[in-house]
């Protein structure tokens, strides 16, 4: 992946709406073939940034770069770039194989090849005998594929995804969710995705850019999104985060001991320590990394007392609001509900086990 | 008919009737009624201003062999279909341009705007446009006080040109209002998608605008091309009395010859007509709507 080249690169990208600043200084490349999400809260900027790429919106600073070329002076219908919109966009007074075939027109295949382009555009896509249909008689996932085709069959170099999967609902995002992931390794096209939406963005993404109020402010692969975010309000976004109050103890080396409240002394390695920001220090733990101990069990990892202030049945999963160590110090941790694991009750004392590499040092 | 004795629903059904009988009621004296009287006349016999009560199709036959009335009917429709095209061609782009470029919180100021020409007497409209296009008018005189024509222009007065003109520009408002909504009614990304797909913006017009907003036109076409057709004031007032459209040959039957067989005869005549043309163009609509709803 590493060593794959770069197809949309931003140079110092700059956006104003009057004396609005939309994007302040984006700097990024995207790698060819590459799924990318930019994700982040409603005008964050990143629906704006989307349309850079397709030629909608002109920037005022910077450069867009596609496929190495600046993309400046090209106008959207000249660029290597296609497009699915949030509100899919289809063409209503068409029919499917019509709004399918949309971009053929200047294609110089013959009709009858053109037509076997489109009933394979829409076989890929899972519509395989719906051409003939109206394009309002569709469902919302059949709009949004085809969406996906009328985009895909004109082998475009990227594939801009607008919020795509928003409309849908939940089971149908998730069933999407895949679908998109496997057509995007098929065709080996690269995806741009923008949606507010973290869980979905984890799920798709080769890498991701998290941006805030015109910035970016973390692009990395899910993994270390998740695991390792760069700041409080990457953490706070993405997934759920426990914040804990700590006091920076001694910094020597690489290595930084801190006094966790609750949780005690705990040295961390240079990586768990992203550069710190002028925020109050904080350590941060997932849920997921916090841990029960049943009466009998016992664990390698270091164990603070807790009191259970709230549990929450999530059926597969349980979340319990814990006090730790008898401060005012509360954690979320979820539990899996394994066969023979009781659920607790409020006001059991329990043991919590925890891993000190999980932590995470903001400041 | 199980359903019509349930007690409710007939007493609904009659609170319906007791709702809707005014108005059916004025419908019925004030259109149905005169209709039908025209209807009747229209196979009468009429002599010496007198109308007998002897059935007769000779009225219609006069009316369809006739050559007078036929090119008064033939100029009634040149004009309002010249009308119809003229006043549509113009206001396409004014009302493409309020809805496609004027900021959403000025729009409603420019359809205000466009409406100030009803605030003049649409007589007062046509006088104007007679004082602009006369024989010794603004345009003609204006020519001649600078030296490009030494005597008046015939040809842009009386004639059918002028008559198009003025009612293009009285209708214009009406026909600009449904194009408007029809356009504002578009969803913008559509177009976005047209030239995502490699469109230009011409051809992204001409592929998904103008089939978007077919509904709008036709609605204009309707709108334009129906009461031009009947129109009376204009011909008269324009026409100088020399440029007779339907509706003048039907006040000529009816007032001053006193034909009222003859007047009927025309007035269903040209509603015929009108009906045709008007059928033609909602099934078109419905052509365009069809794939929508």
């Amino acid at each position: 992946m590493s060593d794959a080249k770069t197809m949309i690169e931003f140079r110092d990208v700059h956006k104003y709406y009057g004396d609005y600043h939309a994007l302040r200084g984006i700097s990024a490349s995207i790698r060819a073939g590459e799924f990318f999400s930019l994700l982040g809260p409603s005008g964050c900027g990143k629906t704006t940034l989307l349309r850079t790429i397709a030629g909608f919106e002109g920037i005022d600073k910077g450069a867009v770069l596609l496929d190495g070329k600046d993309m400046a002076d090209v106008p959207a219908n000249k660029r290597p770039t296609n497009m699915v919109f949030q509100s899919y966009a289809i063409f209503p007074h068409l029919s499917v194989e019509e709004n399918v075939g949309f971009g053929l027109r200047r294609d110089p295949r013959s009709k009858t090849e053109k037509a076997a382009a489109v009933a394979e555009a829409l076989e890929m896509v899972g519509l395989k005998g719906f051409g003939k249909r109206a394009a309002h008689a569709l469902s919302g996932g059949q709009r949004q594929r085809v969406a996906l085709a009328r985009a895909l069959i004109l082998k475009p170099k990227v594939l801009l995804l607008d919020e795509p999967l928003s409309a849908l609902d939940k089971k149908m995002r998730e069933q999407m969710q895949v679908e998109l992931i496997k057509l995007q390794r098929q065709v080996g096209i690269t995806f741009v995705l923008v949606t507010h939406d973290q869980e979905e963005a984890l799920v798709m993404s080769d890498r991701i850019a998290v941006m805030f109020e015109g910035e970016i402010a973390q692009l990395a692969d899910p993994e270390t999104l998740y695991r390792r975010p760069n700041s409080k309000k990457v953490a706070d976004f993405i997934g759920t985060m426990n914040f804990i109050p700590c006091q920076v103890l001694s910094e020597s080396g690489g290595q930084i001991e801190v006094d966790a409240k609750g949780l005690g002394r705990v040295a961390l390695s240079p990586d768990q320590c992203p550069p710190g920001n002028g925020d109050t220090a904080m350590v941060g733990l997932r849920p997921e990394t916090l841990t029960l101990l049943y009466p009998g069990q016992t664990t390698a990892e270091r164990t603070v007392e807790g009191l259970v202030d709230e549990v929450i049945y999530f059926g597969d999963m349980t979340y319990y609001d814990v006090y730790l160590g008898g401060t005012d110090v509360e954690v979320r941790l979820s539990m899996r509900n394994v066969p023979g694991r009781p659920i607790l009750e409020v006001g059991s004392k329990v043991d919590v086990a925890w891993s000190p590499s999980a932590l995470v040092l903001f400041r | 008919m199980a359903r019509m004795q349930d007690p409710g629903l007939r007493r609904e059904a009659r609170s319906g009737l007791a709702m809707v009988s005014p108005t059916l009621l004025y419908a019925v004296l004030l259109l149905a009624a005169p209709l039908a009287t025209v209807l009747l006349y229209s196979v009468l016999t009429s002599a010496r201003g007198q109308v007998s009560w002897d059935f007769t199709l000779g009225n219609y036959i006069e009316v369809w062999t006739g050559p007078v009335y036929r090119a008064i009917m033939l100029r009634s429709l040149t004009v309002a279909l010249g009308v119809t095209l003229v006043t549509v061609l113009i206001a396409y782009p004014i009302a493409y341009f309020v809805s496609m470029h004027v900021e959403p919180s000025k729009k409603s100021l420019w359809l205000f705007l466009i409406t100030i020409p009803f605030w003049t007497s649409y007589l007062i409209r046509v006088f104007l446009w007679k004082v602009i296009l006369g024989y010794n008018g603004v345009i003609n005189s204006g020519l001649m006080s600078v030296g490009i024509i030494d005597e008046p222009l015939q040809w842009i007065n009386y004639n059918v040109g002028a008559l198009i003109v003025t009612l293009a520009h009285a209708y214009a408002p009406f026909a600009i209002l449904p194009i408007f909504v029809s356009l504002e009614k578009i969803d913008r990304s559509l177009l976005e998608a047209g030239q995502d797909l490699g469109e230009s913006k011409l051809r992204t017009f001409w592929r998904v605008t103008l089939p978007l907003s077919m509904p709008g036109v036709i609605a204009a076409v309707l709108i334009v091309f129906i009461p031009t057709i009947g129109d009376y004031v204009t011909p008269d007032l324009i026409g100088g009395g020399k440029l007779p459209m339907i509706a003048n040959m039907m006040e000529v039957q009816m007032l001053k010859v006193n034909n009222k067989a003859l007047g009927s005869a025309i007035a269903v005549s040209a509603m015929l007509i009108v009906g045709i043309v008007a059928v033609g163009f909602v099934l078109l609509n419905r052509r365009f709507l069809g794939p929508q709803k």
